[in-house]
């Protein structure tokens, strides 16, 4: 991986760069789409590509299970299975395996759970996990970590903390024996639950395997903790982490969590909700999201966003139309798909440009003002951004300010 | 109503009234400069709340099977007034649902032809329609006024088809028989404020007639022939300057869902008081050689005293087969694509090529599919592209086989990647890679709905393929043409077993992913007869 950063923010910490991997340069920060079965729901790679997105993420757990490593192997791994050619991201499984099986008991082998198809007893080490992502080939591999709900209290936080250390280095070890060091990139984990403390150790730790890691990603978060934990604990760790390696804050993917991550210093996110929630009805907008379902816009014949390049907006696809065929068409799904696709691509794409124009300050006070403009600005976004030197109340102390995770959202008036 | 041009439709040789024909169905847009040209036989893409299924907007544009489009309007009744008549502009359809007029003929049916469930029966002045929120009555002349704003290419003139329970009594064929023609007499009316210039219409140039009487080749003649007879008195009045009602008409049209369900007498159907509530049957099987007999000796009795000059339509033909007998048989000039996108919706890529193939033995082998279930395990490990019959991109330069140039077999870039950020580079161009079946196999048991968007793309591509195959033969062999015919049959299973297999193992995998999914899949084919539910998780 080459990983050069190109300007930082003369304001906050966030940052532009541009990470080259085996598949492509990938500039930065940058949203990453899930497509969790080798598939971003409903849309093809070739449309993936076309909104302009180099790097998408794939779930090892899943992958795992279907189509299998075998298959995997034969079609060359998952670039070629999907027919993907730029670049893939691969998380450890862990997080799967814990949220998706009541079974799972960890212990300091491995993750220890019934095979969802057979029953079976089976094992995921930190080795097994690495294998199967050398399997699938993704440019960007993570270790296998202690999960545990961001909303665990007691020992067992700092006793994941310190096992995902220790995962850590049999990650590494198995990974640089196994040669494919040039081609996929591992990145570690940092864990340490809500706990200062304990994720200024595992920072301490973590960073002493600089060398051995190509990047560092942030765990253990986005659990429905509160959201003013949420941003110190991600202002915590990207201060420490150091300059030059990217910085992935896992599970992130509202336009709100996005900018305030980028402006502490992160630099790649993912999220299912974008994609998820298209196919619920809902496109996001820089006025905020529109639920397409709710009556007002059945004879709305504007397009969900004049200025969006996607194709959906490009070809004027009303709101009228989609709220005529959404939830309804799998059609509907993936036009909205692509436009939500190009929505975030479009929020970060913006923050590149600014950061690299000495403007971020000025686009995070746009953007918020246009999004959260008439609902009230979230609290926790006002606190997060004043730490590192942004008021988004600037020259507009009357503005609305809302407590409590302010997430904006058109509810339903149907059902 | 400026906007509203002429179809026409060029005939190369027809030495008679029933025998195989080539023709080319031409619409000149002139606000637009362009000229629409359909070659027949042909398809004609079917459409579910407006949209192919599972085709987002740059998909249904690149797709190149995709010329003709049919609409059935009945689902957007839940809206008050309908959401085509509404849409500001010319060509309000067209640009309500993502067609360009550059590049679609449009058509509009009130109901959708695939639809044979029971129905409310219809009335002296309605026909009862099936939206989200339940039956609707539309009236001759709420229809009138609905084609009048949406404005579509080609539309259909209401009739009445009975979709009741049990056989129908002679009166009330008759009836049936009376409202269809009355009510087509309605719709062809002289237009308000239409300019007459020349070459023009007063009326709405281009409207189809569904073919009334049924089962009842009695009924269906005496219909044929009162399209024929001079009207009189206050009837010819109002159709002026038109002399008889087929004089206004551009097309005939026959949908062969209803003829199916009354010909095939293993279909036992309750009856519904209260409006259709039953789920599209995944089962039926396709008609059976004797069955396609008799519809083909229906439609041959209607048309029989009608021009020959004019567009022959059929919808709901459910296999190559049926198709190429009506082809042979009758002159059906045009076909909806239903049965081949439906294949789509439950995991089959179609896979067969007119003149069927010569190589390979497989005369004495027990006949082929015509497509591969890609639900089937064979498949999970097999890399191969979508079809053995037509090759993809990836294939050698000397491969004879025609080619499919569909988005799976032949994937391109729909343009020019979007930038975000003036940091962001052009990613490198790679040659394309066709898709494979163990891919597919993949996407389809974890319920990805990219593989629908696929397999349509592809079986589109296959069935146009298929056209431009026996335009060929008749263009070039025309004396040939019946006996490949029977080489076809004799290669390709006409039970369809493939689409049987599929439909099991399409319903197991939905069980699979538990009773809320299969729900909602139920619930998706009450509404619709195509297309899958959205997958939710
Ligand atoms: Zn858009
Ligand atoms: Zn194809």
């Amino acid at each position: 991986m080459q990983f050069e950063v190109l300007a930082t923010c003369h304001t906050t910490r966030a940052r532009a760069s541009r990470m080259t991997l085996s598949h492509g340069v990938t500039s930065l920060p940058t949203f990453m789409p899930v497509a969790t079965q080798a598939a971003i729901k409903g849309v093809t790679p070739q449309q993936v590509e076309g909104l302009g997105i180099t790097l998408i993420l794939n779930n090892t757990y899943h992958l795992n299970l279907r189509p299998g490593i075998g298959v995997l192997r034969e079609a060359g791994g998952a670039h070629r299975l999907q027919g993907w050619n730029h670049n893939l991201l691969t998380d450890s499984g862990g997080f799967q395996l814990v949220s998706l099986n009541k079974f799972t008991t960890i212990t300091e082998q491995g993750a220890f759970f019934a095979s969802p198809f057979t029953g079976e007893p089976t094992m995921l080490t930190p080795e097994e996990s690495i294998s199967i992502q050398h399997a699938i080939g993704a440019d960007i591999i993570m270790q296998l970590d202690d999960v545990v709900s961001s909303l665990t209290v007691g020992p067992r936080v700092a006793e994941a903390m310190q096992r995902s250390i220790r995962w850590l280095d049999r990650c590494i070890e198995f990974h640089e024996k196994s040669g494919k060091r040039d081609t996929q990139n591992l990145f570690a984990i940092v864990q340490g639950g809500l706990d200062p403390v304990l994720r200024d150790e595992c920072l301490n730790e973590m960073i002493k395997r600089h060398d051995k890691v190509a990047g560092y990603a942030i765990g253990g978060l986005s659990g429905g903790e509160e959201k003013d934990i949420f941003w110190r604990i991600i202002r915590q760790c990207a201060e420490k982490l150091p300059a030059d390696k990217p910085r992935y804050s896992m599970g992130i993917g509202f336009a709100e969590d996005l900018l305030v991550c980028v402006a502490l210093g992160v630099d790649m996110a993912d999220c299912v909700f974008p994609t998820r929630t298209a196919r619920f009805g809902v496109a996001l907008t820089f006025n905020g999201p529109l639920n397409l379902k709710l009556g007002k816009h059945a004879k709305d014949f504007n397009p969900i966003d004049s200025t969006c390049p996607c194709p959906t907006c490009k070809d004027g696809v009303s709101r009228a139309t989609l709220h005529h065929t959404a939830t309804h068409e799998t059609a509907a799904a993936h036009a909205i798909t692509l436009h939500n696709l190009a929505f975030q691509a479009r929020v970060m794409g913006q923050a590149r440009d600014s950061i690299m124009d000495g403007t971020f300050p000025a686009y995070l006070r746009r953007f918020f003002a246009d999004y959260f403009g008439d609902a009230g600005y979230p609290e926790w976004c006002i606190n997060a951004l004043r730490s590192v030197g942004v008021d988004l109340l600037d020259g507009n102390p009357d503005a609305k300010v809302v407590k409590g995770d302010g997430a904006k959202w058109e509810y339903s008036d149907t059902a | 109503m400026s906007h509203l041009s002429l179809l026409r439709f060029h005939i190369q040789s027809s030495p008679a009234t029933f025998s195989p024909r080539l023709g080319t169905v031409s619409l000149t847009r002139q606000s637009e400069n362009t000229s629409l040209e359909v070659h027949t036989p042909g398809l004609i893409a079917s459409t579910s709340r407006g949209v192919v299924p599972h085709l987002s907007g740059d998909h249904t544009r690149a797709s190149e099977a995709i010329r003709w489009v049919h609409v059935p309007f009945e689902s957007f009744l839940e809206l008050s007034p309908p959401l085509p008549t509404l849409h500001p502009g010319p060509y309000p359809t067209h640009a309500c649902l993502g067609f360009p007029p550059t590049k679609h003929i449009l058509t509009m049916s009130l109901r959708d032809p695939a639809d044979d469930r029971d129905m409310p029966p219809n009335g002296n002045e309605f026909v009862s329609a099936l939206c989200l929120r339940g039956v609707r009555k539309v009236t001759p002349d709420e229809w009138r006024d609905y084609v009048l704003a949406a404005q579509p290419d080609v539309l259909v003139a209401l009739s009445d088809i009975p979709f009741t329970s049990g056989s129908y009594s002679q009166k009330r064929i008759t009836k049936s028989i009376e409202r269809s023609a009355s009510w087509l007499a309605n719709i062809l009316r002289p237009l308000p404020g239409r300019h007459v210039s020349a070459g023009a219409t007063p009326h709405f140039p281009n409207v189809l007639v569904h073919m009334a009487g049924g089962t009842t080749p009695v009924a269906r003649q005496a219909f044929s022939r009162s399209l024929l007879e001079p009207l009189f008195d206050k009837e010819a009045e109002a159709i002026k300057p038109l002399n008889n009602l087929d004089q206004g008409v551009a097309g005939y049209t026959f949908d062969l869902a209803p003829l199916h369900k009354s010909l095939s007498p293993t279909t036992a159907h309750t009856a519904t008081k209260n409006g259709p509530v039953a789920a599209i049957d995944l089962f039926s099987a396709p008609p059976a050689p004797s069955v396609i007999e008799q519809v083909v000796s229906l439609i041959r009795t209607s048309l029989e005293p009608l021009p020959a000059t004019k567009p022959r339509f059929v919808h709901s033909a459910s296999s190559p087969h049926e198709i190429l007998a009506l082809i042979r048989d009758v002159g059906i000039d045009l076909f909806d694509a239903h049965w081949a996108q439906r294949a789509a919706d439950i995991g089959v890529a179609l896979d067969f090529v007119f003149p069927a193939p010569t190589t390979g033995g497989v005369s004495d082998a027990a006949p082929r599919e015509i497509g591969h279930n890609f639900y089937d395990k064979q498949y999970s490990h097999d890399f191969s592209s979508f079809a053995d019959t037509l090759r993809s991109c990836s294939a050698e330069q000397d491969d004879k086989r025609p080619s499919c140039v569909c988005m799976a077999c032949a994937p391109s870039r729909p343009s020019e990647p979007l930038k975000h950020s003036r940091l962001d580079e052009a990613p490198p161009l790679h040659p394309p890679v066709p898709y494979t079946r163990a891919y597919m196999h993949h996407l389809l048991h974890t319920h990805e709905m990219a593989a629908h968007t696929l397999l349509t793309l592809h079986n589109l591509a296959v069935l146009d393929t298929f056209f431009a195959g026996v335009r060929r033969v008749l263009s070039e062999q025309p004396e040939i043409f019946s006996q490949e015919i029977t080489r076809f049959e004799q290669i390709y299973d006409g039970k369809l077993g493939v689409l049987a297999e599929a439909r099991k193992t399409w319903t197991e995998v939905s069980l699979a992913r538990g009773k809320g999914r299969l729900a909602r899949e139920k619930e998706k084919l009450k509404q619709d007869t195509l297309g899958t539910a959205v997958e939710l998780n």
